[in-house]
């Protein structure tokens, strides 16, 4: 008998025909965080991002609108672009040096007239192009340039994620990451939407929030979540922020969405941060995190975190101690709830493989989780009824 | 298309700017209602006699579908119908007009999220300021650039609406005024001095660049100020797709000198066919309707379409049309006014 992880057979989490069935059906067929907007600070500058199978960069033209495009040269495929760069109004392959405009217009074939004695129809031959928007300050993309808009895709979850302004905050270089997490990336997007283990995993690393107080649910395939200050908190909110506030008063807490498939956010009072998941093999995952702060003046920086310092001084502690630390760099004992949860994903995806594994019904607080299962099915169901 | 003029009252005459201008507002009664709904962007073609003589013009709608049927009318200088217009146009007029008319229509779509920018000049902020309007109200998701040209500030149509839709929609709506005149004594401080040239719309481009990246640029000026747009656009690498425009006032007369040759054409009206003889220096228009036969026709300028037809077969040179759109032009649409014949036997179809 198969064995069941809630809603998905157990393999669904660790076999290369699942994440190939996702990479094809999900990944590959929906809007895709693609970076922020000033990653593409003027014309000429490009980005590539991976969306499931297909490799698609986006240029920004004279007149600052981006174009996306498939990263493949006509001519025989190879990729055209690297990740990040900038050129001024053409794209060359290195390999025969066709070079295209930033339409994706071919504009030319060296040698042409020797290389094709019979001519080259150039028109029929330009990049494959793909959709491109740019929402609350990120970019996106779809492999499909006639895809329906990202604003219907997001349209319903938007009112649920807060007054946060992205666009209108400086980013905090130093927080800027990416790690591998060795689990399936279901398992990290069910570790970020389970709303039980806030209390326990976390229980001394995230209790600024209450979260008995958490509010979520689920529009369409993406997940919103809210929950308010905890009282010791609040008590003093202004006062206990450890940067300046990025959301008017009287807004506060914790909106902690995650959008379909695997771009988590999680915004604050005093922040704005990215956790953006992408599958890399059935049991490993890469997580790339990018944080937005206040756009004002060091001094108020300054200001805030003198205030806050007193809370903070005492705040949290590590999950375990004593003995139960098992060594120095133990994640249990460090205090860090990012080091808790990685910890928390590796140990369950290890669990995966064993024939005794059996799963425990799902509490209240997990119903994200099996919502998230049926998310996935739904999604590849509707991809492959679409595709026949 | 309906080719009819109906009378309608003249519900309002206001005077602008100083009396330069002047809003015309119509009443539509109820059995006409379905006729003169219109799309942001359209036109109206009106008939009137001035001094005995039947004179016909095309003016832009000056108000979103949602409004009063308003047309904003500038005066030319010696101008028959315009002036008539400003100084003897009164509430209670009847006025034979036909059908909003024209392809230059944004069409609102509420779930769309899309950047629109806007070019204009002069007059040319009628159907601009009907589109605005359109897209404020009816696309919550999208915003709006507007770039507009005048002499001095005395000649601006609309500043003050513009100035409170600015207010009102301060997130999704920025207006630009590029004012050619020196006077700085006015205490108004345009955006920009000078006119609405390549240098000013990057600049513009650059402080609002597109956030929404389903971008379209709408243009509507004067004399060539349409095509100096466009070419400003295509420079910085907007595909024509994305580029709306029309053209206001007299279109270029060196384009007059051309003329044609003798033909027959053969001109399918209504289901009937028929031979009309077209002279060299003959529109097929004008030669249809020296031939007796009553196409549907308006401004006569190559602006608003009304006389629209499909090239079946032979050659013809267009002076002017900028009523049809590239792929129009490709998919053999012709103006019949501003066609003069190229080969000895065409064959012109219009669709009924």
């Amino acid at each position: 008998m198969t064995q069941m992880y809630h809603n998905l057979p157990v393999n669904a989490y660790t076999s290369q025909d699942w994440f190939d069935r996702e990479q094809r059906l999900i990944f590959s067929r929906t809007w895709r965080y693609a970076g922020l907007v000033e990653d593409i600070p003027e014309p000429g500058h490009y980005v590539s991002v991976q969306a499931g199978l297909n490799n698609i960069f986006i240029v920004m033209g004279r007149d600052f609108r981006l174009r996306a495009f498939h990263n493949i040269c006509r001519h025989r495929g190879t990729q055209l672009i690297r990740a990040l760069g900038k050129t001024q109004k053409a794209l060359t392959c290195p390999y025969h040096d066709w070079t295209y405009d930033l339409e994706g217009n071919l504009i030319s074939v060296p040698d042409e007239a020797k290389e094709y004695p019979k001519g080259i129809d150039k028109s029929c031959l330009g990049l494959k192009p793909a959709a491109v928007d740019v929402w609350r300050g990120m970019m996106f993309v779809h492999p499909d340039p006639d895809s329906p808009s990202l604003v219907e895709f997001l349209a319903g979850v938007d009112p649920h994620l807060g007054p946060h302004k992205p666009e209108e905050l400086v980013e905090y270089e130093e927080a800027r990451q990416t790690y591998e997490i060795k689990a399936n990336w279901k398992i990290v997007v069910e570790n970020y939407i389970d709303v039980y283990h806030l209390s326990h995993l976390h229980a001394n690393t995230l209790h600024m929030y209450d979260h008995a107080k958490a509010e979520f649910g689920w529009k369409g395939p993406h997940y919103h979540f809210w929950e308010p200050p905890s009282e010791a908190y609040a008590k003093d909110l202004e006062t206990n922020l450890p940067t300046p506030r990025v959301i008017p008063e009287p807004h506060k807490g914790a909106w902690v969405p995650m959008l379909f498939p695997g771009l988590g956010l999680g915004a604050s009072e005093d922040s704005w941060n990215l956790f953006v998941i992408t599958p890399l093999a059935p049991d490993l995952t890469r997580i790339e995190n990018r944080t937005k702060l206040a756009n004002v003046s060091s001094w108020e920086y300054n200001k805030q975190s003198w205030s806050s310092a007193g809370f903070w001084k005492n705040f949290g502690g590590p999950k375990y101690s004593g003995d139960d630390v098992a060594s120095e760099d133990d994640p249990m004992a460090s205090g860090d709830f990012t080091a808790e949860d990685i910890y928390a994903c590796e140990q369950q995806q290890k669990s995966l493989a064993s024939p005794y594994l059996e799963i425990g019904p799902a509490s209240v607080g997990e119903s994200p989780i099996t919502n998230h299962q049926n998310a996935i099915l739904d999604f590849m169901a509707q991809q492959e009824k679409r595709m026949t | 298309m309906d080719a009819q003029f109906y009378p309608l009252t003249v519900s309002a005459v206001d005077p602008i700017i100083s009396g330069r201008a002047t809003s015309v507002t119509f009443a539509v009664p109820a059995p006409l209602q379905d006729w003169f709904r219109w799309q942001a962007g359209q036109h109206l073609t009106l008939r009137l006699t001035v001094n005995g003589t039947e004179h016909r013009r095309c003016y832009t709608i000056s108000n979103p579908p949602a409004g009063d049927l308003r047309i904003t009318v500038k005066r030319v200088q010696g101008g028959v119908v315009s002036n008539h217009i400003a100084d003897r146009l009164e509430v209670g007029a009847q006025i034979e007009v036909m059908p909003p008319f024209g392809s230059f229509v944004l069409r609102p779509n509420d779930t769309a999220r899309r950047t629109h920018y806007f070019y204009g000049a002069g007059s040319g902020i009628t159907p601009l300021y009907a589109m605005i309007c359109d897209v404020l109200t009816k696309e919550p998701h999208s915003v709006a650039h507007l770039l507009l040209g005048n002499a001095s500030k005395k000649e601006i149509i609309f500043h003050e609406e513009l100035k409170i839709l600015q207010q009102t929609y301060s997130e999704r709506l920025s207006v630009r005024h590029v004012v050619s005149s020196q006077s700085f004594w006015s205490g108004f401080s345009p955006w920009r001095r000078g006119r609405v040239d390549a240098e000013v719309i990057q600049a513009a481009m650059a402080e609002t660049p597109p956030i929404a990246q389903d971008v379209h640029y709408w243009i509507c000026g004067p004399g060539d100020m349409n095509s100096n747009v466009a070419s400003a656009l295509g420079n910085l690498d907007v595909p024509q797709a994305r580029i709306h425009m029309e053209s206001f006032g007299s279109q270029t007369q060196a384009e007059r000198t051309i003329t044609g040759i003798a033909a027959t054409a053969q001109v399918t009206l209504n289901g009937v066919i028929t031979d009309v003889p077209v002279g060299a220096d003959q529109t097929i228009l004008e030669a249809m309707l020296a031939a007796g036969l009553s196409p549907a026709f308006s401004c006569q300028s190559g602006v608003c379409g009304a006389c629209k037809a499909t090239l079946r077969s032979g050659d013809v040179h267009m002076r002017a049309h900028m009523a049809l759109e590239a792929k129009d032009v490709e998919a053999g649409e012709i103006l019949t006014c501003q066609s003069l014949a190229n080969s000895k036997r065409l064959s012109v179809r219009f669709v009924a």
